[in-house]
């Protein structure tokens, strides 16, 4: 375990000295990622802020190249993302989402208001904004851990499974299209989804 | 106590944000009212981060940071509205038909898809019609039935090009729903001919 800082600072539940990426090799992985959020919230923490952003950024820009956007665009919308983070920092909740996984569904929705959605409600993992309770620093060896769950557990899925949900991220058509893609028809592809899911909600277990 | 939920292949697409911006509109509505959804969401925002972790990087301009962090004291984002009647229902309820109102609450997009919320009459059927396109269906207050089942507040309907029904709102309160449709209905009937076009659906 690692040292609890000031017990009333939350949501992360322990501080964080500046750019403190190296831990004892003795202790459980964290996400470093989310220590650096929770740096962010509890001090406005620039320098976290910049590491956050020389990780993401790069990554958000292919992802959202890939996904159909120019590049100016694509870098903006990166831009908008890390930006969004800065000011959402307290509502993250490393006991709720690994730091990957709450930076790709800001991106996401950002991506959807681009498109003049703003006015529409988006899907929230979490109806309540603020988390309930300062989830302490084991949150964050938690947020690793699933994290490692949810990429074993993808590792391990029969090739034609992990091929539907690879579509499902990367293609921007609706479902209802991967069935030209994969020339295979809708209910498959629906019925291999359900398999997917299934098995990864199994192995990754409670956790996610 | 919530029957019905979005498909497995829709809460994925949800959270990897390839589901059309209305139907993901119609999912958000349901996932405030269902944990058991939002688990299946969280894990896809999982996955999502994983592919982002493990994807291809982009070289940024060399000004990029240097931007942003003149940026980092703006105030925060304008808010979304809640995914709750109080929330969506802000504009004008414009009667279609004999106990049915429809409040347009997104017009058609470039993919043909729009989004409205609907109030019908206790005891009233919408004509009957089929689909040009996905349906999706969340049930906000009330209750309706049709060919597929019951489905009452928080419940989600979703229903394809095949699907022909009259969904009629049960007895007791208005049913209001958000629906997004994608492409035209198909009315079958004179009444629904005549219904359709005046409601632009």
């Amino acid at each position: 375990m690692h040292a609890l800082g000031s017990v009333e600072a939350a949501p992360c539940g322990s501080t964080f000295p500046a750019g403190a990426f190296g831990r004892a090799m003795s202790e459980p992985p964290r996400d470093e990622h989310g220590a650096l959020i929770c740096a962010i919230a509890e001090r406005g923490d620039r320098a976290a802020f910049a590491a956050l952003f020389a990780h993401f950024a790069p990554r958000l820009k292919a992802h959202l190249i890939r996904l159909g956007s120019r590049a100016d665009a694509a870098e903006e919308l990166a831009q908008e993302t890390l930006l969004t983070v800065w000011r959402k920092a307290a509502l993250y909740d490393p006991a709720r989402a690994g730091a990957a996984a709450w930076i790709f569904a800001i991106a996401r929705n950002l991506r959807i208001d681009a498109a003049r959605h703003a006015r529409l409600p988006l899907p929230e993992p979490d109806p309540a904004d603020t988390p309930e309770a300062p989830p302490g620093a084991d949150a964050l060896v938690a947020a690793a851990e699933r994290a490692r769950r949810v990429r074993a557990a993808l590792d391990s899925l029969p090739r034609e499974q992990a091929e539907v949900v690879r579509l499902a991220f990367f293609d921007d058509r609706p479902h209802a299209q991967i069935e030209q893609a994969l020339g295979i028809p809708l209910g498959t592809v629906k019925s291999r989804l359900r398999l997917a899911m299934a098995r990864l909600r199994t192995l990754v277990g409670d956790g996610a | 106590m919530i029957r019905s939920h979005p498909a497995e292949a829709s809460l994925l697409a949800c959270a990897a944000g390839t589901l059309p911006a209305p139907h993901a509109a119609v999912v958000a509505v349901h996932l405030a009212q269902c944990p058991q959804c939002r688990e299946t969401l969280r894990l896809g925002e999982e996955i999502g981060g994983h592919l982002l972790e493990s994807g291809p990087s982009a070289a940024l301009s060399p000004r990029a940071l240097d931007d942003v962090m003149a940026r980092l004291d703006r105030g925060p984002p304008s808010p979304r509205p809640a995914p709750t009647l109080a929330g969506l229902a802000t504009g004008r309820w414009r009667r279609i038909g004999p106990g049915i109102e429809l409040m347009n609450l997104a017009p058609r997009d470039a993919g043909g898809t729009r989004l409205d919320l609907i109030r019908v009459a206790p005891g009233i059927a919408l004509p009957r019609h089929g689909h040009g396109g996905a349906e999706s269906t969340c049930v906000m207050q009330g209750a309706f039935a049709d060919e597929t089942g019951e489905y009452r507040a928080g419940d989600f309907a979703e229903g394809d090009a095949p699907l022909i029904h009259a969904p009629r709102a049960l007895s007791g309160e208005a049913c209001i729903c958000i629906v997004a449709t994608t492409g035209r209905l198909r009315p079958h009937g004179l009444l629904a001919r005549i219904v359709a076009p005046l409601a632009g659906l």
